[in-house]
């Protein structure tokens, strides 16, 4: 099975290669094919190596001074190469069929780029090299910068790559930092040297590395790349760039953290936490009100790494305080939240740019009354839009619940302090939760209810059956991933063990549904509160541990939660059923109906620009945070004579809060700096060569003292 | 802080005792012109301005449904006509029943202003305040004629206003009332035969009940409700 890594990359390079010497008309094929083949192979290794916990390691090849590159797959990268494969094999076929929609530029080279870039996606989770992980990092930040321009120039790429290399320079540093530590290249090493660094170092590479990956995570305060980038990324490449390569800022987070440095300081959960609450928040808010679908999917993923991050902090929290049960339930709900978000941006990345592609139009004000005439995008993107919504029986539900219940468990840690933090947290993911469902609410009733708001939508039609199987394949996924939780947390608890060395499956997942033993083993009031609510239903015919989450805590915690996705959507259908039954035996006797029109007010005939736009919808928002949003609003009056109005005109432009207190600052502070650095360039030829030779004295003179 | 409580408790009850005691306050109504069988003034006729009377088999007639309470037939000829105070004036058209008493104890009202001057609409918004209290009857207004029984339609139902109104009664579930208030909505009342507006709601809905008046006084639309709810008995129209 181990080869399968190995077969992987082959198929990904073979495709690389067909596609560079076979005719152009069949890259796009080729690279539909090799992508999503390779990610059934990655899949079915990661899995493997998950499941028979076996780690896999291989040194490539020597480098003088540097020592062996090697690359290793333990359980945590099995984990992220899972979400990877997830989101690589229908986004591979998703871009084969809309990389013709990317007009004046070389579409088998940028085809190529997209493969080479899933490659070195891979490449990053599993290299255990500091210099190979730089390596592939900075490569595959360069493919991203490639794939986001797609042949065109545009300033939200050179943005991306000026803040990503920052980013990266500031992971270079806190990698250098460890390694002089430990005085050794490869992750075993660092990991092996953990006890013997000091309290200073390990503030210094956690700040470095959380602001160097949290750059390409997206948390606040370097995320203003996200929105600008993703917005202008052709809809072929666009799902998989934010389905998997978000991932890998989290990754680093995670593995920095939980690998290379001790988990003694509280103060590292405790920023995390509120870094990433808070970044959920400012990310929401902005998604709620943007006018572009694309944008609002970047803003919502800024949000969904907040969360995530949120999660891990929390984790992180508990590790350090000795609760190691709560802190594997932590880590579970952020991993398994990384995962749904994996695949539901994925899908609604794809809707959202399949709506801009056929449409040709950005802006939710222009679309609506999408759903008659695409009928199966707007069902997968209805879909996504309640998975990203935490509804059940869909897969952000669960994630969600489980971050909020064990944001409460904040009641067995000792610190205020620490406990205030988790309160802000929780509130402000609280917050979150709504505010997504108003933001998605909006996003999908203004692009596929109501009527069409301009013309090019006419003519808009349903896409090919090869576009909407990858959609259909995510929507799929995601369901289940909702419908199962109870198989998919002793899943990911396998990559959460290493990290937390306790496990979160027998406190999340009890097991005495199908297995007598465990059940009289566990205290009888614990088996009789949850058999009431019917957990042991099905114990002697289902597979696996049960359909029920629950945890009950020990004396001095008297949390207790239970939830069953499984058994909603029984309920769900039940109710259904019967919802249908009753109306249909109210209506199976003799009854006349009447056909009408719907009540409409009594309007003669209803124009799109009466209906609800999708500013109206968001105006609320807006106003209740307008303290933090500070738009600019400008009131322009035409008057005849002095009193007498033709028009009142009001404007309203948004500055994102992140662009008013970083990105501008900066900018102007690089601006004077270069002002400050022109004024030596005087062009006398005697003032360089003063500063010739004033360089040299000070070298000579450092050297002299070392 | 305001007031109103002990304000209220000091006012005490001001709705009107109406139907439980009879109404007899100077003012309630407009009142409407009486014909006695002796009379037979052809110059009663030329002064009538919306024919309100006529004459037929050689009778005077007063046509109560078309009468704007004008005065000119009390004040202006010689033989001046009697007045009478009461406002009991609603009748069923012919064929339409009151609601059956399982309907009968709270109806829900969509008032549509097909095109009145405003004054038949002021009228029937009084019957909210507390003087005439319709809620103590079981009658509420509702917006939308998805919740309604009774359509109340007062003005002459202009050109702009008869779609919004047909739609407005196709949307009401049944069993379904309609209710004809004013001389307007009855008739077309001034606007009879004008190119702007239809000669009243009969023209384009089955009308089940006709309230007269120009404006006919709240207490006259309460009444067309209690009958409409099988409450008070009232005369059968004959047209
Ligand atoms: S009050 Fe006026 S409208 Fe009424 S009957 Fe007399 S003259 Fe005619
Ligand atoms: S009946 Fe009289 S009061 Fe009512 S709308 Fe017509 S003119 Fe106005």
């Amino acid at each position: 099975m181990d080869d399968l890594l190995l077969i992987s990359f082959l198929i990904y390079i073979a495709g690389i290669v067909a596609i560079l010497v076979l005719p152009k008309n069949m890259s796009a094929k080729i690279a539909g094919i090799s992508g999503s083949v390779g990610s059934v192979a990655l899949l079915s290794f990661a899995l493997h190596s998950l499941f028979s916990k076996t780690i896999y390691t291989a040194s490539l090849w020597m480098i003088p001074n540097i020592g062996y590159l090697s690359i290793r797959v333990d359980y945590l990268s099995a984990f992220f190469l899972i979400a990877t494969a997830i989101v690589t094999l229908p986004a591979s076929i998703f871009a084969s069929t809309r990389v013709s929609y990317i007009k004046e530029s070389n579409n088998s080279f940028l085809l190529v780029l997209f493969l080479s870039l899933i490659i070195f996606v891979i490449l990053v989770l599993i290299s255990s090299n500091i210099f190979l992980f730089l390596l592939v990092w900075e490569v595959m930040s360069i493919l991203i910068y490639l794939l986001v321009n797609s042949g065109k120039s545009e300033r939200a790429g050179y943005i991306m790559l000026a803040v990503g290399e920052t980013g990266t320079l500031a992971i270079a540093i806190a990698f250098l930092l460890l390694a002089t530590n430990a005085k050794t290249l490869s992750f075993e090493g660092l990991e092996a040297s953990i006890s013997s660094l000091s309290v200073g170092m390990q503030w210094s590479v956690f700040i470095l590395s959380f602001l160097g990956f949290g750059i390409k995570g997206g948390l606040i305060p370097f995320n203003f790349w996200i929105s600008r980038a993703y917005s202008v990324t052709p809809t072929a490449f666009i799902p998989f760039i934010a389905g998997a390569t978000l991932n890998l800022g989290l990754y680093g987070i995670i593995r920095v953290n939980a690998n290379f440095l001790p988990m003694s300081e509280v103060g590292f959960g405790v920023i995390l936490l509120i870094v990433g609450s808070i970044t959920a928040l400012i990310g929401i808010l902005y998604a709620t009100i943007e006018d572009n679908f694309k944008t609002i999917l970047a803003h919502s993923s800024i949000e969904n790494a907040g969360i995530i991050i949120t999660a891990f902090g929390a984790s992180m929290i508990f590790l350090t305080s000795g609760h190691k049960v709560a802190a594997s339930m932590a880590l579970v709900a952020s991993l398994y939240h990384l995962l749904n978000h994996s695949v539901f941006k994925t899908l609604l990345f794809m809707g959202a740019g399949v709506i801009e592609d056929e449409s040709k139009t950005k802006s939710l004000d222009k679309l609506g009354g999408l759903l008659k005439r695409m009928p199966w995008t707007g069902f997968f993107v209805l879909i996504g839009v309640l998975s990203i919504s935490a509804m059940p029986p869909f897969n952000g539900f669960v994630s969600e619940w489980l971050t909020l219940e064990s944001l409460l468990r904040s009641v067995e840690l000792a610190s205020l302090g620490v406990k205030v933090s988790f309160i802000i947290a929780g509130v402000l993911l609280a917050l979150t939760a709504g505010l997504t469902v108003t933001c998605f609410t909006r996003a999908f009733s203004m692009s596929f209810l109501g009527m069409a708001r301009s013309k090019s939508i006419e003519k808009t039609k349903e896409v090919t059956k090869t576009t909407l199987a990858p959609m259909a394949l995510l929507a799929i996924v995601a369901f289940l991933l909702g419908v199962l939780p109870t198989f998919v947390i002793p899943t990911i608890d396998r990559a959460v063990y290493p990290i937390t060395s306790a496990s979160a499956t027998t406190a999340l997942v009890p097991p005495f549904f199908n297995n007598q033993k465990v059940a009289d083993k566990l205290p009888s009031g614990f088996v009789n509160d949850f058999h009431n609510i019917g957990a042991q239903v099905g114990k002697n015919t289902l597979y696996g541990r049960g359909v029920v989450v629950m945890h009950r805590g020990g004396k001095d915690n008297p949390v207790v939660f239970a939830m069953s996705t499984s058994y909603m959507l029984i309920t769900f259908l039940i109710l259904f059923g019967l919802t249908v039954g009753l109306v249909w035996l109210l209506v199976a006797r003799k009854r006349t109906v009447v056909y009408k029109t719907r009540w409409d007010g009594g309007i003669k005939n209803l124009l799109p620009q009466m209906t609800y736009t999708a500013s109206g919808f968001a105006q609320p928002v807006r106003v209740i945070f307008s303290t933090i949003l500070r738009s600019n609003i400008s009131n322009q009056k035409e008057t005849a004579s002095k009193h007498f109005r033709l028009s009142i005109k009001q404007e309203r432009q948004e500055v994102h809060l992140i662009d008013r207190l970083v990105l501008y600052p900066l900018m102007n502070f690089a601006k004077k700096l270069s002002h400050l650095l022109a004024k030596m360039h005087s062009g006398k030829i005697n003032t360089y060569a003063s500063y010739a030779i004033l360089t040299l004295l000070v070298f000579l003179g450092i050297s002299f003292y070392m | 802080m305001s007031y109103w409580v002990k304000k209220g408790l000091k006012t005490g009850v001001v709705s009107t005792r109406y139907p439980k005691q009879e109404e007899t306050a100077s003012g309630i109504t407009p009142g409407l012109p009486q014909i006695t069988d002796n009379i037979n003034s052809d110059d009663l006729i030329s002064v009538c301005p919306t024919r309100a009377i006529h004459k037929t088999d050689e009778k005077l007639l007063l046509e109560s449904s078309l009468c704007i309470h004008c005065y000119r037939c009390s004040r202006d000829t010689k033989e001046p006509l009697s007045w009478s105070e009461g406002f009991e004036w609603a009748s069923f058209e012919k064929n339409s029943t009151p609601f059956s008493s399982t309907f009968g104890h709270s109806l829900h009202i969509c008032v549509v202003d097909s095109g009145d001057c405003g004054a038949c609409l002021n009228e029937t918004k009084l019957l909210n305040s507390p003087l005439y209290n319709m809620h103590r009857l079981g009658f509420f207004i509702t917006p939308s004629p998805r919740k309604a029984d009774v359509l109340l339609v007062v003005g002459a139902v202009t050109q702009q206003m008869k779609g919004a109104l047909l739609k407005a009664y196709e949307a009401m579930p049944t069993p379904k009332k309609v209710m004809a208030v004013g001389t307007c909505a009855l008739s077309g009342g001034v606007f009879e035969g004008g190119f702007i507006a239809e000669n009243g709601v009969s023209s384009i809905l089955p009308v089940d009940i006709t309230v007269p008046g120009c404006p006919p006084p709240p207490l006259a639309i309460l009444h067309g409700l209690l009958s409409l709810a099988g409450r008070k008995n009232i005369k059968r129209g004959t047209k």
